[in-house]
């Protein structure tokens, strides 16, 4: 309900079976306080299996960041914006005695820090650290985080040498037995995120969708009061934002209906658009709309499972992704893991895009945000577990985080000190996480 | 890495330095990959507490030397095992066992024994690096080695998780420093008195210590210098002995007295004492209390058995470098390729080439 000259942070623009939060409005803060006031911060994670081309992912330089890599290209526009982190090692990744299965254990082990016991049945890893913020700070959004993923995310079975799918096809863990699958139907998320939460069956959506108007419709009213309260900024704002929402309605009214066309039988999720960019955009849009409204500041998204085999045929490479890795140094192959690399970090650099563009008090949603952009495993030829590919993006809110740099820690560093670090900028303090031996240093600029 | 399936591999030994110090550590390190390459235990994890590059580049260097681009260790077939090294307390100086052998080039200007030191972020964490070593291993089937202050270990049982694993892996700590039974003051408790005494406090396993009066009495002969070693035209330890003092001079071998009651402790080289505690006074000196429930224990000498570990210091710290035969997971890699048809020979490294001693200058 829209009341009183302060707006209060939690407004909903309601209507019949949909709930639409707001961004962060200058209206939301009184004036008094207008120069003290802080958006949250937002932590998040982005996971690509299969490790990388380490060839043309590493760079060959510390300090400043200069030339990056070709991998790395896409983030060029942003290089000032990001830190890339050298030497982190999950040790949980490795073996220890448990002999093959590095897919199952790189992913089990990557946000939990744990080592995932070997089983296809009672499985346990360990909680997460999204998880642990997602405890502490959850309650002061509507989901207490966010878990989405662009593949099949099925949760038994064997998916690497006896580990099981929970292993390889989750991020988020709740309890050291819980993993939480991520969502892959952006119409499910989309429901979630402004509808009653209500699943709706394929057959009952492409009847709603023959009569549907678009959830603004509902709005309208609440809309109207709203803006009668707001300065010019904030009624261009809310403008975007609602154009925003409704541009991702379009996107998966087109997805269902490219669906429809293709195949009505097809096993996947209705929504999912058939193509890996149109995916990957609908979804972070709408993950946006979710940051941007405070619906949550905590996420994961698994970009595809562990050990994926899936092809990449919008770049001429019908080859698995998996069987690719196993290269064995063959210069064709090696070239192919290479442009898929290459083509997950273009649609990531298409998201910071759009973070950077969402302004939020004094600077922008990317600005109050710290994601990390990386993989559980090194080179996806040899499964190893030490320098791990990590980026990471944003300045954490208030420049807490001094970007435009590599920064390369010495051998053996645990990851999970770099998911302390974040932790503490969430303002979750633990004594430790996972393996860490402390925190990171160097990422801040105190 | 272990894997299982294959039967218990050698003990895993955990190698701490400060090497640098005195020519025993060197000494030390040759024995220790001596036996690795009888595959009577094997090396899965080498650092340092003395904080200076050089240090830590020579451990690799003489690592390179033994055991070329294929000890396996936790970091991985086909890695060469990190190096930690201490980054806490004042640089040490730079020191001619060390910086001699470092700096000898190859006639097309390469560095005669190789490594891949060149500043601190190409050595390993300590705690990490030590903790990960124990996690890699089967229950009871490690055994820590201290040939230094105990700077390094009293660093790692601060890390969460670290006593309890520690118990379960390691089978015991063997160390140098101190004397016994007469508690004279000694370099390597002395150097860092807080870590010696927070070392004996709480580290979780049996500790057994050889005094420097053993060190003393069994000196590295220089004529197995000029002799065992002469299979080799340059040999990295060989270079660091002559430089550090001027030859012909027989070393104090302390520091593989540790390594040799690690490897062979059921072998009879040593007497050991009864259990009891020991405690570093303020001034460096030890204390050893008798005690049924002790866990700490010294190295006695057995006049009769001085030939024995001299004779077998030699052979083993000179022997030739082994190529080392691969324990990696070839059976799980076949199981895994009948199971997913894809992989065929791709995970399988490439198996080390013969090691061979670098061509001389």
């Amino acid at each position: 309900m829209i009341t009183g000259k302060a707006l209060a942070r939690r407004t909903f623009l309601r209507g019949i079976g949909t709930t639409i939060a707001l961004p962060f409005l200058d209206a939301m803060t009184p004036a008094m306080a207008a120069t003290t006031a802080k958006a949250p911060v937002r932590m998040g994670f982005v996971y690509v299996p299969n490790g990388m081309d380490v060839r043309n992912w590493n760079l060959d330089y510390e300090g400043k960041l200069g030339e990056l890599s070709r991998i790395m290209k896409p983030l060029e526009p942003f290089k000032d914006d990001i830190l890339v982190l050298g030497n982190l090692t999950h040790n949980n990744g490795r073996a220890l005695l448990d002999g093959p299965g590095d897919h199952g254990r790189c992913c089990g082990a990557y946000l939990t820090g744990m080592q995932p016991r070997k089983t296809m049945v009672d499985i346990k890893a360990g909680i997460s650290c999204d998880q642990i913020v997602a405890n502490h700070i959850g309650n002061k959004t509507r989901f207490p985080s966010l878990e989405l993923g662009l593949e099949d995310a099925r949760q038994a079975g064997d998916c690497d040498s006896g580990y099981s799918c929970a292993y390889t096809n989750n991020l988020a863990w709740r309890s050291e037995t819980q993993p939480l699958p991520p969502v892959l139907d952006p119409r499910a998320l989309f429901e979630r995120l402004f509808g009653n939460g209500v699943a709706l069956s394929p057959e009952a959506r492409a009847l709603q969708s023959k009569y549907r108007r678009s959830i603004l419709d509902f709005v309208t009213g609440d809309t109207k009061k709203l803006e009668t309260n707001l300065g010019p900024t904030d009624k261009r704002k809310l403008e975007e934002y609602l154009s925003s929402v409704r541009e991702i309605e379009r996107q998966l009214e087109k997805a269902e209906k490219d669906n429809a066309q293709i195949d009505p039988k097809m096993p996947k999720p209705y929504g999912v658009p058939a193509d890996f960019a149109e995916h990957f955009k609908l979804m972070t849009d709408m993950l946006t709309i979710a940051l941007q409204a405070d619906l949550t500041r905590v996420f994961t998204f698994l970009v595809t499972r562990e050990g994926t085999s899936r092809a990449y045929r919008e770049l001429g490479i019908p080859d698995g992704h998996h069987p690719l890795t196993h290269h064995q140094n063959k210069p064709e192959l090696m070239e192919k893991v290479s442009q898929i690399n290459t083509y997950h970090v273009k649609q990531f650099a298409g998201w910071i895009e759009k973070l950077k563009s969402i302004q939020e008090g004094d600077g922008s949603l990317f600005d109050n945000s710290m994601i990390v952009y990386g993989a559980g495993l090194t080179d996806g030829n040899k499964h190893n577990h030490e320098d791990l590919p990590t980026v990471l993006v944003g300045h954490g809110g208030n420049n807490f985080i001094k970007t435009g740099r590599r920064i390369v820690y010495r051998k053996e560093t645990p990851m999970s000190n770099l998911f302390l670090s974040m932790m503490d900028r969430m303002d979750v303090h633990s004594e430790n996480f996972g393996d860490s031996t402390g925190r990171l240093d160097g990422l801040d600029l105190s | 890495m272990q894997f299982p399936g294959q039967g218990k591999p050698p003990v895993g030994i955990l190698f701490d330095s400060d090497m640098g110090s005195s020519i025993d550590g060197a000494l030390a390190l040759a024995l220790l990959y001596g036996f690795d390459g009888k595959n009577e235990a094997r090396v899965i994890s080498v650092s340092v507490s003395r904080a200076n590059l050089s240090s830590a580049a020579f451990c690799e260097a003489v690592g390179r030397f033994y055991a070329g681009a294929v000890n396996g260790g936790f970091g991985g077939v086909g890695r060469t095992l990190p190096v930690g090294l201490a980054d806490y307390g004042k640089e040490r100086e730079e020191t001619p066992m060390l910086s001699v052998p470092l700096a000898k080039m190859t006639p097309d200007g390469k560095p005669l024994y190789a490594h891949g030191i060149h500043k601190l972020n190409d050595t390993a964490e300590v705690p990490a690096l030590i903790r990960n070593a124990f996690t890699s291993q089967y229950d009871q089937n490690s055994i820590a080695i201290l040939a230094g202050p105990a700077t390094n270990y009293a660093k790692a049982l601060d890390v969460a998780g670290f006593k309890e694993l520690a118990a379960r892996k390691c089978r015991f700590l063997a160390m140098t420093g101190g004397a016994f039974p007469d508690g004279r003051p000694e370099y390597n408790i002395q150097t860092d008195i807080p870590a010696a005494r927070k070392l004996f406090a709480e580290w979780p396993t049996p500790i057994v210590v050889s005094g420097s009066e053993i060190g003393e009495a069994l000196a590295f002969p220089a004529a197995s210098i000029e002799r065992d070693f002469a299979w080799s035209p340059a040999h990295p330890v060989v270079d660091a002995y002559k430089a550090y003092r001027p030859m012909p001079y027989d070393a104090p071998s302390g520091d593989m007295s540790a390594v040799l009651y690690a490897v062979h402790s059921q072998e009879g080289y040593f007497k050991l004492s009864e259990p009891g505690t020991i405690t570093v006074l303020d001034d460096g000196r030890t204390k050893f209390t008798p005690s049924a429930q002790g866990k700490h224990r010294y190295l006695i000498l057995d006049p009769a058995q001085k030939d024995r570990i001299i004779k077998i210091y030699t052979e083993i710290a000179s022997a030739k470098p082994v190529p080392r035969v691969p324990r990696f997971r070839l059976k799980e890699l076949k199981e895994k390729e009948e199971k997913e048809k894809l992989l065929k020979e791709k995970e399988i490294p490439v198996p080390p080439s013969e090691v061979k001693p670098p061509a001389a200058p």
